[in-house]
């Protein structure tokens, strides 16, 4: 085949048949928006995910009549732990004004009285300490007499896990819909392209060009849908990205301390070759199918 | 003309090759015992038998429905014959591979009544288009080209919109395109038919031209003042056979007038 005269041929394809090839790519960018909108969701999961689970900490909440001797006591049994790194004593009026601060909620809570905020130990624990470990330290420590209750958040992070696999199928799920749309869309521009060129390609036939030479540019005509749709979602995302990322980081940050990320660069390039590869073999399927040459 | 090259992958137009002598003696289309069904019981056409030589000029004549563009399709493979054969510089072409179809018809220029030009392209691209599809670098198109539309009477005429051009330089234009890649056998199927006389004399002295330097072309038309003016070979289809005169109208041996001979 030949590829120059293919390349030429499909360019004036594509500016001969502009209309048909804008309501394509656009509405092929819309479906590749929702599956990037889903990547970036699951990306986001992941890094939220890997964070927690690698800053491991455990809250020991206290008694309210607890004995302050029981409690430097727990403090050194605690220090004393190789798996645990730091251990802070947060009164019940720290806790408040934490709260306050980081919840960020309004005049009318400011009157709470510390009261129904309970001290608590918060334990760090050094990197890499696994989730099954930290659970059972947690266990142990409910023993202990000054201890009303811990919390490892264990279920948290099964919560998280639940999310994160949703998402992925999801994400895979889109990712098949998704191909199938574009297989669909760009057989359904490639057959009208053939029925608009039925003419020349009757002529090239006649002059003897080969099927190859005649399907050739109608399959970049359909690598170029697929890739320049992929790259529009991409692009449309970022900019939402950009426009909404400073706004939602700092809720982000009070809640979980986790940034927004953006998607990575491997899966932008999977999503753009995906784009470009579904693109030809979807247009060479149907070019196949509509051109019984 | 001469001195350029032509791709020619067909086996028996390699590369810029020539016919070797034995292949020059040989007649260049052959016809033995052709039948073509379109309906079981009823052949368009029957047991024929025809011999073209290399360089010939041949009427095609016979009334509408004979057979005249059945019997040129089968020769550019658009149809294949239901029994015979039809050799093409000796090679049977109803055996051919749907994949070598291709490599026949570049030693082909087809000429039809409705031009089957591409309007929005302009002149020279409608022409360039028999050889982009052989790869043929843009340098040598351009001049190919350019020597194909002199020879057609439309020199300088290329970036013209062919829209925009007469009907008689409409089908210059198709001639241009069926010779500029030097085909050895022009088919032409009613060539004149969507013109008026005067230019469809025009078109035919065109054909002879093109004939002249050695081409060989056959000439499909149920126009009689056409083939009456001239005294080239005349094969006429009627009811699926084939029946012929060496020299024209004039010596036409058959019983039957020239009225039943071209409808
Ligand atoms: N693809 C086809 N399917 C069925 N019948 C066909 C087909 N092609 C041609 N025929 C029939 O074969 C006969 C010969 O047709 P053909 O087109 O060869 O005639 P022709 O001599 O070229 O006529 P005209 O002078 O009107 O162009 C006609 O009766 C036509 O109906
Ligand atoms: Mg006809």
């Amino acid at each position: 085949m030949d590829v120059k005269s293919a390349i030429t041929r499909a360019r004036r394809g594509l500016r001969e048949e502009r209309r048909l090839y804008v309501v394509a790519v656009t509405s092929l960018a819309v479906a590749f928006i929702c599956l990037g909108a889903t990547l970036l969701g699951v990306t986001n999961l992941d890094a939220a995910a890997t964070r927690w689970g690698q800053s491991g900490r455990i809250t020991l909440f206290l008694k309210d009549d607890a004995d302050p001797q029981d409690i430097a006591q727990l403090r050194v049994v605690l220090e004393g732990l190789a798996d645990v790194d730091e251990v802070t004593h947060v009164t019940p009026t720290q806790a408040r004004e934490s709260f306050l601060e980081e919840a960020d909620v309004g005049a009318d809570l400011s009157s709470l009285p510390s009261e129904v905020f309970p001290a608590s130990l918060e334990v760090a624990l050094v990197q890499g300490v696994t989730r099954e470990r930290s659970e059972s330290i947690a266990m142990r420590l409910t023993q202990f007499r000054a201890v009303s209750d811990v919390e490892s958040y264990g279920s948290w992070f099964q919560k998280l896990d639940n999310l994160l696999w949703g998402a992925r199928m999801l994400a895979a799920g889109l990712a098949v819909l998704v191909m199938f749309c574009v297989v669909a869309v760009i057989g359904n521009t490639i057959r009208l392209a053939v029925a608009r060129r039925r003419q020349e390609i009757e002529v090239m036939k006649l002059c003897g060009a080969t099927n190859g030479f005649v399907r050739g540019p109608f399959v970049l005509e359909g690598m170029f849908q697929g890739f320049a749709s992929s790259l529009l979602a991409i692009l449309a995302l970022l900019a939402g990205y950009l426009a909404l990322h400073d706004s939602v980081d700092s809720t982000l940050a009070a809640l979980t301390g986790s940034r927004v990320v953006f998607l990575g660069a491997w899966t932008l390039v999977a999503m753009l070759l995906g784009g470009a590869v579904i693109g030809a073999v979807g247009s060479a399927v149907s070019v196949r199918r509509y051109l019984a040459v | 003309m001469q001195g350029t090259k032509v791709v020619r992958p067909f086996p028996f137009f390699r590369a810029g090759q020539r016919a070797s002598q034995p292949q020059l003696a040989k007649p260049i289309l052959v016809l033995e015992d052709v039948y073509k069904f379109f309906r079981p019981d009823q052949p368009t056409l029957r047991g024929v038998d025809l011999s073209v030589e290399r360089g010939e000029f041949v009427f095609i004549t016979g009334p509408s429905g004979a057979g005249k563009s059945t019997l040129l399709k089968l020769v550019y493979r658009e149809l294949r014959v239901d029994e015979g054969r039809v050799l093409f510089c000796g090679r049977d072409i109803a055996r051919l591979t749907d994949k070598s179809i291709p490599f026949l018809r570049r030693n082909l220029g087809i000429v039809f009544q409705d031009f089957r030009i591409i309007d929005h392209w302009t002149v020279f691209e409608n022409v360039a288009v028999a050889l982009e599809i052989v790869s043929m670098p843009q340098r040598l198109i351009r001049s190919r080209v350019a020597e194909a539309l002199e020879r057609v009477g439309l020199a300088g005429r290329g970036p013209e919109q062919t829209s925009n051009l007469s009907g008689g330089e409409q089908q210059r234009v198709a001639v241009a395109r069926a010779i500029v890649p030097e085909p050895a056998l022009i088919l032409a199927d009613e060539p004149t038919g969507n013109l008026d006389p005067h230019l469809a004399i025009d078109i035919l002295t065109l054909f002879e031209e093109i004939n002249a330097t050695g081409t060989t072309v056959l000439f499909a038309t149920h126009d009689h003042s056409l083939i009456s003016k001239r005294d080239h070979r005349l094969i006429s289809i009627d009811d699926g056979r084939v029946s012929e005169a060496q020299q024209g109208l004039k010596h036409w041996q058959g019983s039957s007038g020239i009225h039943t001979l071209v409808g």
